[in-house]
């Protein structure tokens, strides 16, 4: 259940109940037409979200499971807490509704009027494929989340990572370079 | 055709795969992967095809009264549109049971090229041909360039006149000097004309700088003046993407470091060139084996020069964006000061300011250090030149195989060679500055306005109905906040848009004000497609209170007059009277002449909302539109105002959003928005009836009210 992190200063989040998830009580499944099933408390769910509340920082705690008219079921406060199996399903669930492939190569960048486009391969699950992306306001779209760790948001709304820069081939860390800052 | 494809990109794991979704007439969806058919079922039974929105993906399902939903196709962000347009037609099929397959789904396509467009994008990455940017900054000189040449002119002149200097010397030692036959008078004739030449070069090149300087300032002016205009006319999406820090660094900064670069390097750039060019042919001319040893270390420098460049720019690009972001977060904490003040958060910021602007300390140190490495680097090269000149032609000298005077006149024309080369170094430097604040000057310049006004705009006719044909809207077209919303108002009519905080309301009246066009759909103004109609005349007829009021810094008077600039004082104080603004305004000693701060934080919440409707209804609008007018006033103030705009909204459309109910008792009907979408129209006692959302509201807010009272 929930941490005790201080004994001293009363804390809102011991005010307020969060409503974490009973892992004892919840047992997710998968459905034959491609989602996340989730039995809690004796209440069916057919079809459930998951949501990071931070994906970025804590991806794999607080998250939020949620009936499709958005209500919220439970919080999930670490994907951890779950057994192996049921695990499995929600970080399915997970790698479904969040997509943000890595950059493995840059083609070419090309910058005009506003507008950055890159030729990009990219690999997410399973094999490498080839994108074409156009970036507006670099400054906002193109992200270091460290000093090493680089995301990218293109004019369509998709989401491209690059987990370490330095891991990247130097070509391409070449031609990113004016972008990131 | 008769049947519908939809491309999709990802498989159930998130693989990627070439997947194909077709819906053909008879009700049947079939799914292929990489060409083979994986599912195949009948639409008939589904209640609705949605797409579902995840986080950089997106996919399409089908709903079932009775039975679990089933994921259709998964793809990436690319795709939402045409998934978007694909639901469209299987949910008309089903509904209907008839196929439409009239509007196929194309995603748009570069004309020259055939490569599918980006979605947002009108320019081809690939076709687009960037104009040259000093063709460009040679055009917006159009109005300068008359004075700009002659100048110019002028400075070449001097430049000539100083190149005769050498000559003429080298013609006194090798034709009077060295043979000792001169007499004093030709002597004198000879160093006389050099002192001529050079009096007349310094006054000419003196008179050519002045008018160049003026240039310079005329020209920066007109180029804030633009970049200043456009930032004016650009639409809100525009405007919403950048920081008002960085809008100001356009206009203030890039415009002087433009002309600083022109009057400096432009000038200098022909000045130089031209007279090394000159230079070189004199020398050729005079002795060209010595002329080859002068130029031996300018290639060297050169392709030095040239591999930097690329690296100088991204290093300047760099430094222009760390300073803007500094700038910007100035910007926001001064303008937010109070609140930082509140959270006693003064520390936190001086702290992270400190970051920032020690960050861009450590670029620029960085890029001053290159610097600083770099030049000696080329001095020490041209050096090299200078020493074999003076070394292998004094040995010629010695060998008799050259004259004292021309060895006289390579030193004097060595400065006139190496220093336009020693300048040249700083060139790219400065180049690479002046290209970057040119680029962003020309992204603010080129940018094409979402919301065109075009000479064909037509006048608002805001006295007929306004009308919203199934309008879909979002800020990001992937993220819709409003959906198929459709409802008409008669002129005349007031309505009142209830809602829960986020559901769309004030987006509906920004589409209405034509600060952002639809996605899909179209809403008339007395028949009128509101793409058609001028924006400006739109808002100059239209009197609009949003829900964030915004008074500038000036006269409590001067903010009501800022609707209409040529409003009598009557006219005002009767605004003023008709908002009750007026009790409060004649409390203060200056009565309208009071001062108000930045933002009219010396306001109440209250009066600045007074302030804030009397400026809408000065010109007494046929169309009123009132975002939360009224929220932060109590309810007898409210409903004082509230009669007397109802007096005044007699015969006029108005168009009201309120939180709180009784605002809109006067309301002739209601529309409920939730989510997006329209949930409920229709008068207060249809819609209690109803027993739906409204009815849950006015239900929970009677309950408060009890509790209060
Ligand atoms: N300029 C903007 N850029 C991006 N998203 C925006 C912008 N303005 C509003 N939104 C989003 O659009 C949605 C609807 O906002 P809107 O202002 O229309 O709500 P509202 O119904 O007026 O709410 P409230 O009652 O709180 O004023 C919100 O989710 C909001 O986050
Ligand atoms: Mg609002």
């Amino acid at each position: 259940m929930q941490d005790v992190e201080s004994a001293s200063a009363p804390l809102l989040s011991d005010a307020i109940d969060l409503g974490y998830l009973d892992p004892d009580q919840a047992r997710f499944s998968q459905t034959p037409g491609g989602f996340l099933a989730l039995n809690y408390k004796g209440a069916d769910y057919p079809r459930v979200s998951v949501r990071r509340s931070l994906p970025l920082a804590m991806p794999n705690e607080y998250l939020s499971l949620a009936d499709p008219e958005g209500k919220e079921i439970a919080i999930l406060r670490d994907l951890s807490r779950l057994d192996a199996d049921q695990r499995g399903l929600v970080e399915a669930e997970l790698a479904r509704r969040y997509y943000c492939p890595n950059v493995v190569d840059v083609k070419s960048v090309k910058d005009q009027l506003g507008y950055v486009y890159f030729e990009l391969t990219v690999q997410g699950a399973g094999a490498p494929s080839a994108r074409m992306c156009a970036v507006k306001d670099v400054n906002k779209n193109i992200r270091m989340l460290s000093d090493d760790d680089v995301i990218m948001f293109d004019v369509d709304g998709n989401r491209y990572r690059i987990p370490s820069l330095k891991a990247l081939n130097a070509k391409s860390r070449k031609r990113l370079e004016p972008y990131l800052f | 055709m008769d049947k519908i494809d939809l491309a999709f990109t990802l498989d159930e794991s998130m693989r990627p795969v070439d997947g194909r979704l077709t819906f053909d007439g008879e009700g049947v969806i079939t799914v292929r992967e990489n060409g083979e058919r994986t599912r195949s079922l009948s639409a008939k039974d589904a209640k609705e095809a949605q797409v579902l929105g995840g986080v950089g993906c997106a996919l399409i399902l089908l709903t079932y009264e009775n039975a679990p939903d089933i994921a259709l196709a998964r793809f990436d962000m690319s795709r939402l549109k045409a998934a978007g347009e694909w639901c469209k037609i299987v949910n008309h099929a089903i509904e209907t049971g008839k196929p439409a397959f009239d509007d196929a789904i194309e995603p748009e396509v570069c004309e020259k090229c055939g490569k599918t467009l980006p979605e947002g994008m009108r320019v081809c990455p690939f076709c687009f041909s960037k104009t040259g940017l000093l063709k460009r900054v040679w055009s917006l000189m159009k109005p300068f360039r008359r004075e700009a040449i002659i100048s110019e002119a002028f400075i070449a002149l001097s430049g000539v006149i100083y190149l005769s200097v050498p000559v003429l010397n080298r013609v006194l030692i090798d034709n009077y000097l060295a043979p000792r036959l001169g007499t004093a008078a030709q002597i004198m004739l000879l160093a006389g004309f050099m002192f001529l030449a050079r009096a007349i070069g310094e006054v000419i090149f003196v008179l050519s700088s002045r008018v160049y300087a003026r240039v310079g300032t005329l020209f920066s002016n007109h180029l804030r003046d633009l970049a200043y205009a456009k930032i004016q006319k650009l639409s809100m999406t525009a405007l919403g993407r950048r920081t008002p820090g960085e809008l100001i660094r356009r206009v203030m900064e890039d415009t002087v470091t433009i002309k600083d670069f022109l009057t400096d390097y432009g000038r200098w750039m022909v000045d130089m060139g031209l007279m090394f060019i000159a230079s070189m042919v004199i020398l050729a001319l005079t002795n060209w084996r010595l002329t080859l040893l002068v130029f031996a270390p300018i290639p060297i420098v050169v392709v030095a020069l040239y591999r930097f460049r690329s690296m100088i720019h991204i290093r300047y690009e760099r430094q222009w964006r760390k300073n803007s972001r500094a700038q910007s977060i100035l910007h926001d904490i001064i303008k937010g000061i109070r609140t930082v003040k509140s959270f006693g958060a003064e520390d936190r910021e001086i702290a992270k300011f400190a970051g920032v602007s020690k960050d861009l300390a450590q670029v620029m140190t960085n890029n001053e250090t290159m610097w600083a490495l770099l030049f000696p680097a080329v001095t020490f090269f041209s050096g090299i030149g200078e020493f074999m000149v003076l070394y292998i032609g004094g040995k010629w000298i010695l060998g008799g195989s050259l004259s004292l005077g021309v060895l006289v006149q390579f030193t004097m024309f060595l400065g006139y060679i190496y220093q336009p080369l020693r300048w040249l170094v700083s060139f790219p430097r400065m180049l690479a500055d002046a290209m970057t604040s040119l680029v962003k000057m020309f992204e603010i310049l080129d940018e094409e306005a979402d919301i065109q006004e075009t000479a064909l705009s037509k006048d608002a006719d805001v006295s007929g109905g306004v009308d919203y044909q199934s309008v879909s809207f979002g800020y990001k077209s992937y993220e819709p906040v409003l959906k198929e919303v459709s409802f008409t108002i008669e002129p005349g009519e007031m309505i009142g848009i209830v809602g829960k905080s986020g559901a769309g309301k004030s987006t509906l009246i920004n589409l209405m004000l034509r600060l952002y066009d639809p996605n899909t759909g179209r809403i008339t103004l007395s028949g009128e497609d509101l793409r058609a109609v001028s924006p400006r005349l739109l808002h100059e007829k239209a009197g609009v209170v949003f829900q964030d009021t915004f008074l500038f810094a000036g006269t409590i008077y001067d903010n009501i007059l800022y609707a209409k600039p040529d409003a009598t004082a009557a006219e005002v104080i009767a605004a003023c009277v008709a908002a009750n603004a007026h009790d409060f305004i004649m409390k203060s000693a200056d009565g309208y002449d009071t001062l108000i701060g930045e933002s009219g934080y010396s306001l109440s919440g209250g009066e600045r909302q007074r302030l804030a409707i009397a400026r809408a209804i000065i010109k007494h609008p046929r169309l009123l539109i009132l975002d939360e007018a009224t929220s932060s006033l109590d309810l007898e103030t409210e409903s004082i105002i509230q009669d007397s705009l109802n007096n005044l909204t007699r015969k006029r459309t108005t168009i009201a959003i309120a939180h709180r109910l009784s605002t809109l008792r006067a309301a002739n009907r209601l529309i409920v928005l939730d989510k997006g979408r329209i949930a409920e129209m229709g008068d207060h006692m249809q819609l209690l009836r109803r027993k739906g959302i409204y009815y849950k509201l006015v239900m929970a807010q009677r309950q408060t009210n009890k509790a209060a009272g």
